[in-house]
């Protein structure tokens, strides 16, 4: 079904021609995003109340105050645990449509036993690579 | 489809096995164990090597729906031979002032100091990542498998040298491949909006579809181009080669010899693969623009190494020019294409990755108060202190310049031959100029050592303390006296069975379920 499309597109500029309504959709979609964004910011100068104050006038920081240096330096350890953390992540995200699929496989069969093995496989690398970590010193805080 | 691709990964699931156990065998605290690492990782690699031939039987890789079935075994059997050597080099190097401060008691170990298990784990990484690329059947695929193959070796020239010049040359390594890596991923989404499919079969027939149709679109070309432009960088190819001499200076000598080969045969596999779904496997010939690029490649990649290569008093920038000469090389068999041109890739893939390894085994076995040589200086007279290294070195000198009856003259034949067959004497000629201006550099590697007398400089060189990669350079110097012997052999064994004829017959019982129009 591709194909046919395709044999339209022998010269530039019949690609452009052709290739580019294929992208109208999202040519849409950003001109939409413009709008959107342009039109919030006009209307809330508008429509919105106006009240300035020192608190307003800082800038956001998620709730910290915005005091000393942006380029504050911060223990290492937090970014290796971080990367531990990732571990597991990533670990969730394959168990989870593992499990979606094992449900429906037939129960005791050779498949579903497979599928079992090649999971637990899965998870010995992880339990490794948290063996790893631990060997590593990761988890020590001194 | 899903058993296949397990059952053709099994190769890299014994690498996989062995990476998780030396991870953690590198961390333990009795030393004895810990000096066996290379040795355990060398087993799974030997492991990884010995499973191909049974992996990839005739019988299996007939029925196999990837583009080039053919291609895996040659060369996984070829990266795990290269790997051996590669790691016979490294034996006792990782880690050396730690290890022997903890041997005489001076320090204690800390796990969170040593970097002997990663070395390895990397390593072994980065080779299952070049064997992934072989197998490769769909764009997503090869991206991750041609990344795999090159992650790995940005951290190892970070952690080769505890230098600044290591890290410099890994930062540099890294951007710039990351680079590289969004430009040919561009070029892979262009291919995918070209051809509506990431699958390197399928894409096959839909570009013979639009060629049959008048003419590939220049969207599937310029996806092409860049893609194959990105792919450059692993290969060392111009206009994507200028990393080279700073990264390969920059990292210790054992881990600029693994850059040296298995990021390039990722790149060069990646090429042929990508190659092959423009039409090629089916006798017609390549659009022209990607042609004119792959032959701007071809010429600029050779001349700029060797000349670059001439100017060099460092021996590792000189290898390095010399090994971005030899990529230019390799496209020479890729510009052949399918049958002769891709087998002589192959070969020469192998006869290179071998006179380079020992070239720079040679460099390994030789050190000034704990530190590698750099200048070419050093060489002068080697012969006196070190026969064996100074044989050992003129003669994989001889086998990169191709000399005759040393393995790396075959070759550079066998690409020369594929190239005439294919027509494009000119880019022969170009390469045999090109050869011609390497002999200068090499024959200083072959002279310095062997013809010059020693000058204060090169009196002050010791044998490096581990004896193994002054083993590895002697063997795998008799190795390019010794192979040419089993020349056929070897021929046989990096011979694609796919050729034009058994491609059309594999075409057809392929796409007898899909469009068959476009035949």
């Amino acid at each position: 079904m591709m194909h046919a499309r395709m044999h339209a597109m022998t010269s530039l500029p019949l690609v452009l021609a052709s290739g580019l309504t294929d992208y109208l959709p999202i040519a849409i979609l950003v001109i939409m995003a413009i709008i959107f964004a342009v039109v919030n910011i006009i209307g809330a100068g508008i429509l919105g109340p106006k009240v300035h104050g020192e608190a307003k006038e800082q800038s956001y920081e998620s709730g910290m105050k915005p005091v000393g240096t942006a380029r504050k330096r911060f223990n290492i350890r937090f970014y290796i645990l971080a990367m531990t953390f990732l571990v597991f992540d990533i670990e969730i995200i394959f168990l989870y449509p593992w499990a979606v699929d094992f449900t429906q496989l037939e129960p005791q069969s050779e498949e579903s036993m497979i599928f079992f093995g090649r999971i637990l496989f899965f998870i010995l690398t992880s339990i490794v690579a948290y063996i790893y970590a631990w060997k590593k010193g990761v988890f020590r805080w001194d | 489809m899903m058993m296949e691709k397990l059952w053709f990964v099994i190769p890299e699931v014994v690498l996989l096995a062995g990476v998780v156990i030396v991870a953690i065998l590198g961390l333990v605290s009795s030393t004895w164990l810990r000096s066996r690492v290379p040795w355990v990782t060398m087993i799974f690699v030997i492991g990884a090597g010995v499973s191909f031939p049974l992996v990839f039987t005739d019988e299996a890789v007939s029925k196999s729906t990837m583009l080039l079935p053919g291609l895996g075994r040659p060369m996984g059997m070829i990266a795990c031979v290269i790997a051996v050597c590669l790691l016979l080099l490294t034996v006792g190097r990782i880690d050396r002032k730690y290890e022997q401060a903890i041997a005489e008691g001076r320090d204690r170990f800390d796990p969170l100091r040593s970097n002997k298990g990663e070395y390895y784990v990397f390593f072994m990484l980065s080779l299952a990542g070049l064997m992934l690329t072989c197998s490769a059947n769909d764009l997503i695929w090869l991206f991750l498998a041609l990344e795999l193959t090159s992650l790995p070796t940005y951290v190892m020239v970070a952690m080769s040298r505890g230098s600044r010049r290591a890290q410099e040359s890994a930062m540099k390594y890294f951007f710039l491949g990351a680079m590289s890596a969004a430009m040919f991923l561009y070029g892979f989404a262009l291919l995918y909006g070209a051809t509506g499919t990431v699958e390197l079969s399928a894409m096959r027939d839909a570009l013979a579809d639009q060629a049959a149709d008048g003419g590939i679109s220049m969207l599937a070309v310029v996806g092409m181009m860049l893609a194959l432009l990105g792919i450059g960088f692993k290969l060392a190819a111009a206009p994507m080669h200028l990393y080279a001499a700073d990264v390969y200076e920059g990292a210790a000598v054992h881990v600029t010899a693994v850059l040296g080969f298995i990021p390039k045969a990722g790149g060069a596999v990646a090429f042929m693969l990508l190659l092959s779904t423009m039409g090629w496997l089916d006798g017609a010939a390549l659009p022209m623009p990607i042609l004119i690029l792959l032959w701007v490649m071809a010429v600029l990649t050779m001349t700029l190494g060797n000349i670059a290569a001439l100017l060099q008093r460092s021996v590792k920038r000189m290898l390095a020019y010399s090994s971005i000469s030899h990529s230019g090389y390799l496209l020479i068999g890729i510009i052949a294409g399918p049958g002769l041109g891709f087998s002589a890739v192959l070969l020469y893939l192998f006869v290179y990755g071998l006179a380079n390894t020992g070239a720079f085994a040679v460099l390994a076995s030789l050190q000034r108060e704990g530190r590698e040589i750099e200048s070419i200086d050093d060489l002068a007279g080697l012969r006196q202190k070190h026969p064996g290294s100074a044989i050992a070195l003129a003669i994989t000198s001889g086998s990169l310049l191709g000399f005759p009856p040393l393995l790396g003259f075959w070759g550079k034949l066998a690409l020369f031959i594929a190239g005439i067959a294919s027509g494009h004497i000119v880019l022969v000629l170009i390469a045999a100029i090109n050869s011609a201006i390497s002999a200068w550099y090499y024959l200083r590697l072959v002279g310095l050592p062997l013809m010059s007398e020693p000058s204060e400089r090169s009196e002050t060189i010791d044998r490096d303390s581990s004896p193994w990669p002054r083993f590895t350079a002697i063997g795998l110097a008799a190795s390019m006296v010794v192979l040419p012997i089993f020349l056929a052999g070897i021929q046989d064994e990096t011979e694609l069975p796919l050729t034009s004829d058994e491609a059309d017959a594999v075409a057809l019982t392929d796409d007898a379920d899909q469009d068959s129009s476009g035949f």
